[in-house]
């Protein structure tokens, strides 16, 4: 929006400054066409004239013609000399130059102004969609979730279940609940993220307990869905990061993994680390859905679900993956995704500086 | 109260809400299948049948437009009741002319969605019923026949009709009452009941089409005739 304003206004200003310019050609013209060329043929018909006077006294053409430089005499007639004629021409071809170049100049400027907002408008109009999805997606996503929990506690009031059966619907609507909340954890993190509104520190935090806090948290839901997470991390690394970035990131990209081998009925996600040279790697190694290698680009992408659907059944906000990718850019890291194809897994490559070791 | 004998399928992908609607089907006498993918319901219906599709809109695989068009376009007559968190009326519209018999907002109420059960499935009851019993299964008219029972017909000029259930559907209604005007709403409430469509101008669409299976000259009809501001009446003479 505010890109926006500060063309608008340059154009305004580009366009005064062209206006003034343009009234200074049309008197600078008037000056020169109207006044000096005025000027110029009543000396010149006075000279002439009195040339033409002179001639007819019977004075020489020589004397004459030393008498008026800027004439050219002859016997029979007086007329400009032509070097001052070219010189008048010149003048005025050198004012048309000036003219064309200024003009061509201002054009040039307004053209690029009115195209820098253009692309600004574009960017704005992206921008609004963009909200727009979100918001279509984000409704969308809390229904399902909302839907259950109603038709849970409306299958409450409408019969009489056995005291099991309550327990099974009440632990759904638990389930549902902390599937919202999830929800609303990850677009709050979003949004802050896009607004750049995170103050993120950076210090020594232990992978393997951050690790495995954020894996003893999914465990149950992991049974449930039939896979098995196994983490194998080396208890000295160390990573340089924020410490709730951190558990952020291991959070979603466990979310993400878990998400996409739910639908295949269930299989294995495997955590390793290993240090590298000056940074520390984690691999998120998943036995699901994978995605097309030509996918790989929208990946990371906000909003972008490229199973739509396939993992919706859980958190699938489109927004996992950003938070993941901004949070490792924000914090100094970086993180890579790939799969051989669909039905084929995925592995996720999270690369942080590593702490330096005292020697 | 329900015959236990009339057969759910369940397409939803997210398991909670999927097993919620199974458990109130069942609870209600229904046999209940469920599959949570686009491309799995449609397999499941190469070789399956039943009542009643209870079909939720954003699935994997395949969404359940394409589900329920692909199903229409096999010549699966199977009522279709969407389910789904995109409730605008677009979208709504989109879902019936997919070939959907009605339409539920996520999130519902249980009893309103068990209530919209039990009415497609006795709409279809009269449907059936009535193309059986009274001997009625065949409809001649002016040169045209329609077969109530395979949705087929064949039309003055000797044109094979493949007809959808809606438009069977209509068609039955009128011409249980040959000579009596029907209304539009009467139409609306016998054939998709409920309020699933935005304007009774969605019967004249399908008079139109039926005008164009059946009719010599659509555009001056004998069989289908408005009655301006009422409805419709059928006459099955030839008109002259």
């Amino acid at each position: 929006m505010k890109r926006t304003r500060v063309f608008q206004i340059t154009v305004l200003l580009l366009v005064i400054v062209a206006a003034v310019q343009v009234g200074y050609w049309l008197f600078d013209q008037h000056q020169q066409g109207v006044e000096k060329t005025a000027g110029l043929t009543r000396l010149y018909d006075q000279e002439s004239a009195a040339a033409g006077t002179m001639l007819a006294a019977g004075l020489p053409v020589a004397q004459v013609q030393a008498l008026f430089p800027d004439l050219a005499v002859s016997a029979d007639h007086v007329e400009l000399a032509p070097a001052h004629r070219a010189e008048l021409v010149a003048e005025q071809q050198r004012r048309m130059t000036q003219y064309l170049w200024e003009g061509g100049f201002f054009l040039f400027a307004l053209f690029l102004c009115i195209g820098a907002i253009f692309i600004a408008l574009r960017g704005e109009k992206r921008v609004l969609n963009e909200q727009e999805q979100f918001l279509a997606l984000v409704s969308h996503q809390f229904k399902t979730p909302l839907a259950s929990l109603q038709l849970s506690l409306e299958t409450m009031g409408l019969r009489q279940l056995p005291p099991e059966r309550s327990k099974a619907l009440m632990d759904r609507m638990l389930s549902d609940l902390t599937r919202m909340e999830a929800m609303v954890g990850q677009i709050l993190d979003s949004s802050r993220l896009s607004h750049g509104r995170m103050e993120l520190k950076t210090e020594a935090v232990r992978l393997d307990a951050a690790v495995s806090r954020v894996v003893s948290q999914y465990l149950e839901r992991a049974q449930t869905d039939h896979i098995s997470i196994e983490s194998q991390i080396p208890s000295q690394l160390e990573v340089l990061s924020d410490p709730i970035a951190l558990d952020a990131v291991v959070r979603n990209i466990l979310e993400n993994a878990l998400a996409a081998v739910a639908p295949v009925g269930g299989g294995k996600v495997l955590l390793t680390a290993r240090a590298l040279d000056a940074e520390v790697e984690l691999v998120v190694r998943d036995s699901g859905i994978g995605f097309r290698p030509a996918d790989q680009p929208q990946l990371f992408r906000k909003f972008s679900r490229l199973n739509a659907g396939a993992g919706s059944s859980y958190y699938g906000t489109g927004l996992g993956l950003f938070i993941v990718q901004r949070l490792m850019q924000l914090t100094g890291g970086r993180v890579s995704a790939s799969s051989e194809g669909l039905g084929r897994g995925a592995e996720f490559l999270l690369h942080w500086p590593r702490v330096v070791e005292h020697s | 109260m329900n015959a236990p004998a009339y057969h759910v399928m369940v397409v939803e992908d997210d398991p909670h809400l999927a097993a919620g609607v199974v458990e109130n089907l069942r609870a209600e006498g229904y046999a209940v299948d469920t599959v949570g993918d686009g491309r799995k319901a449609v397999e499941w219906f190469e070789s399956h049948h039943c009542d009643l599709l209870v079909l939720d809109v954003m699935l994997p695989g395949m969404d359940g437009f394409a589900v329920c068009s692909t199903l229409r376009e096999r010549g699966t007559k199977t009522p279709v009741l969407f389910l789904t968190a995109r409730g605008d009326a677009a979208d709504r519209i989109r879902g019936l002319e997919a070939g959907g018999d009605d339409y539920l907002a996520k999130p519902f109420h249980l009893q309103e969605f068990l209530l919209r059960v039990r009415a497609i499935l006795r709409r279809w009851d009269w449907y059936r019923a009535s193309a059986r019993t009274q001997g009625s299964d065949v409809l001649k008219f002016a040169g045209n026949e329609v077969d109530f029972r395979a949705f087929r017909g064949r039309s003055w000029n000797g044109e094979e009709q493949e007809l959808t259930e809606k438009e069977a559907m209509i068609l039955k209604v009128l011409a249980e009452k040959p000579g009596e005007i029907v209304s539009r709403e009467d139409l609306l409430e016998k054939v998709w009941g409920y309020d699933v469509f935005p304007s009774t101008r969605t019967v004249d669409n399908f008079i139109l089409k039926l005008r164009k299976r059946f009719e010599r000259d659509p555009a001056t009809p004998v069989h289908f005739l408005t009655v301006w501001g009422v409805g419709y009446r059928f006459l099955s003479g030839d008109g002259s």
